[in-house]
């Protein structure tokens, strides 16, 4: 097979996959400060893009409509953190696993019934068409999807590197009780983390609907490659999931194209069993000592 | 519409007509979920002929005039409510026919229970083709001897057929294969490779390519169709995957024909596909523009009888509207409310059926277990080529548009349009 052919698949595999490593993303925002992770990330997701375009549809111009779906996204993070996670934290209980998986089941039923079970087309002023860059062709839909997901990820880091509360956020993360003890409200930083999760939920849904459109079930397929990518790439490295989620998108793609379309998720699944066996805490996370 | 049927059946009701003085049809079909776009279309379809029938002062039945009564049953695509209304329905005793049924599989859970009673049932609008085959002579057991079931609807078959000869009309030389990995998809492309090969081998498969449903990128699939230079690609699969498809051929530059099954007409591909469906084209019943003033008149009256400015599914519309009429014409020709006699009737109708589709001339035949053809309507001269324009379905083939004009006016177009104008000044 030609050169340009393997270009063209690996380079819209690895955009796709930097949807993956948004939703990664946001697993490892909770994560940092809770140890928890929200399992209803995808119908996060999915609720947040069908909010968005519930706004498109009244007539919201499309920059305007971005923000109001990342506060919506932003408070349905709350929600879940609220009913899902905070008394689980408190009786230091494993109880978040389900209660977050039924949450998003809630979400996904509501979704039905308030918008259907058909997939919708997202409209963007975006346009689809392709531009020709050494032999690749790609959307402008795609070098969105690239712009926004960096660009959100960078002005997180920013945001805990700079910020008073982002150092908060950061102490949590390092030593919960310690940072306990130097006055940092540790359950409201908690609650900051699910929210900047929720907008980057709703933030991939905004991104990724205009390609895939919108459905009940269009975050199935992403969620678990979103799971993946977290773990190869350890849940505590924002730089890691960037590369392993572009990485698995290429790797998806190439091997849909010569193994068949039938085998696209394997070689992933099989890199997440290799992860798992060699290096439990991710290719680009850190080795913890747990003192007993 | 919806309520006034209703109501005009309450009427009825209170004023203590006995059942003996209406024709009872049953009205079946998917109104909810994911097929409801064809369910209803093709109810709603079936109510306008009805309401026409009334407004005209019913069926002649014998030396009276009977009224029809709708009964309604909303099967949600669900197999098994398939089963229970069948099982309803064929209890009611004096029920005189079934029109409706999208979905195979609850033509296959629920059918059994008619054709025990012999309960008269036109299949319409789609159901792919195990729903008549099912009756039909198999190799290890003979078909029934009896059939009360009809269909009404373009056939797989059919379809197949008028897809391979559009892309030899259009000179392509090397094809895609395109289909997706469900039973529908599976036997679309068996029914295409079969085609080929009996129009004579013109068309070169150069690739074979197949998804599952839910999938949204096709990248892998164009791109392997693409680098063999396939210039048209032959597709069966259902509307959102097929919207994908052409996203994804726009994406990577790739300008071949899609050309398909009839799915290609629904809601859910020409809205998610946009701009990048256009040019597409798949076998239509009924295309929604008001060529003949038959279409003309019920164009317009859906569109104002349920405040539409698109039929959800014009083909299917079309199919449940023409339904009624070919019922009602058995009925009349049976003289009798009798679900038995008008089964014999529909097998043997002598006067011609002029439906907004084609003046229906015969539709059926006396069922041969041998032969599904004996109790399918639709013939190929009955189904014309449609493309998506803009997000409608328009003529995919002048020559379809003209020769349909024709049938209905004995006029050519350009007679028919100086008519027209002569006619508004």
């Amino acid at each position: 097979m030609n050169a340009s052919i393997i270009g063209q698949m690996a380079v819209s595999g690895a955009l796709m996959g930097l949807v993956y490593a948004l939703i990664a993303y946001g697993f490892q925002l909770t994560y940092a400060t809770s140890k928890s992770i929200n399992f209803g990330q995808g119908e996060l997701v999915m609720v947040s893009a069908f909010f968005s375009l519930t706004l498109t549809n009244l007539g919201l111009p499309y920059w305007a409509m971005i923000p109001g779906g990342l506060l919506f996204g932003a408070l349905m993070g709350l929600v879940v953190e609220r009913a899902g996670v905070r008394l689980a934290l408190e009786q230091r209980s494993e109880g978040w696993i389900l209660l977050t998986i039924i949450i998003g089941l809630f979400f996904f039923s509501a979704a039905e019934n308030i918008w259907g079970r058909d997939d919708r087309p997202f409209p963007t002023p975006i346009s689809a068409d392709p531009i020709r860059v050494l032999g690749v062709d790609i959307t402008r839909l795609e070098i969105s999807v690239a712009v926004g997901v960096l660009g959100i990820m960078g002005l997180i880091e920013l945001f805990k590197r700079r910020t008073l509360l982002g150092k908060a956020f950061e102490a949590v993360s390092a030593d919960r009780d310690a940072a306990e003890l130097m006055g940092i409200s540790a359950t409201r930083t908690v609650m900051l983390s699910y929210g900047l999760s929720g907008a980057v939920a709703a933030l991939a849904g905004i991104l990724v609907s205009p390609i895939t459109t919108v459905g009940p079930t269009m975050a199935s397929a992403l969620i678990l490659k979103a799971f993946s990518v977290a773990v190869v790439a350890g849940l505590d490295s924002g730089f890691g999931v960037v590369l392993i989620g572009m990485f698995l998108g290429a790797l998806e793609s190439l091997s849909s194209f010569y193994l068949g379309s039938g085998w696209r998720e394997a070689p992933g699944l099989v890199l997440l069993i290799l992860a798992l066996a060699v290096r439990p805490t991710g290719v680009f996370g850190k080795a913890v000592i747990r003192k007993v | 519409m919806l309520k006034q049927t209703a109501f005009g059946t309450l009427v009825l009701a209170a004023l203590g007509l006995h059942a003996g003085d209406t024709v009872k049809i049953a009205l079946t079909g998917p109104y909810s979920g994911g097929s409801a776009p064809m369910g209803t279309s093709t109810r709603d379809g079936s109510k306008l002929a009805i309401a026409e029938i009334n407004a005209a002062g019913g069926i002649q039945v014998g030396a009276k005039r009977m009224k029809i009564e709708i009964i309604e049953r909303d099967d949600e695509a669900k197999n098994e409510r398939g089963a229970l209304i069948a099982q309803e329905l064929a209890a009611m005793g004096d029920l005189s026919g079934v029109i409706g049924t999208v979905n195979t599989g609850v033509c296959m859970a629920g059918d059994k229970h008619l054709q025990e009673q012999g309960i008269t049932k036109i299949i319409c609008p789609a159901a792919g083709s195990a729903s008549m085959t099912q009756w039909a002579n198999k190799p290890d057991k003979p078909g029934v001897k009896e059939n009360s079931i009809f269909r009404f609807a373009a056939y797989d078959g059919i379809q197949a057929a008028m897809v391979v000869e559009e892309a030899i009309n259009r000179k392509f030389k090397k094809v895609a294969v395109v289909f997706d990995s469900t039973n529908y998809g599976v036997s679309g492309r068996d029914d295409m490779l079969d085609q080929i090969k009996k129009q004579g081998n013109k068309l070169e498969v150069v690739a074979q390519e197949k998804f599952n449903i839910g999938d949204k990128d096709m990248t892998a699939q164009l791109l392997r169709a693409k680098s063999v230079g396939a210039e048209a690609i032959l597709i069966w699969a259902i509307g959102p995957e097929l919207a994908a498809v052409s996203n994804g051929a726009a994406k990577i530059g790739m300008k071949s024909s899609l050309i398909g099954g009839w799915t290609l007409s629904m809601s859910n591909y020409i809205d998610n596909a946009g701009k990048n469906g256009n040019g597409t084209l798949m076998p239509q019943t009924f295309i929604e523009e008001p060529i003949t003033p038959k279409a003309k008149a019920f164009i317009d009256g859906f569109h104002k009888a349920y405040k539409v400015d698109r039929m959800p599914s014009a083909v299917a519309a079309a199919q449940g509207y023409d339904a009624v009429y070919i019922f009602a014409a058995a009925v009349k020709q049976a003289g009798s409310t009798d679900t038995h006699k008008i089964k014999e009737a529909l097998e043997d109708l002598k006067e011609p059926v002029k439906g907004v589709i084609a003046t229906w001339n015969h539709p059926y035949t006396k069922w041969d277990p041998a032969d599904v053809a004996t109790h399918e309507a639709f013939r190929r001269e009955q189904v014309v080529m449609g493309m998506v324009q803009d997000g409608r379905v328009v003529f995919g083939n002048e020559s379809d548009k003209a020769r349909l004009i024709k049938e209905a006016t004995g006029l050519t177009p350009a007679k028919a349009k100086t008519k027209a104008k002569a006619k508004t000044k």
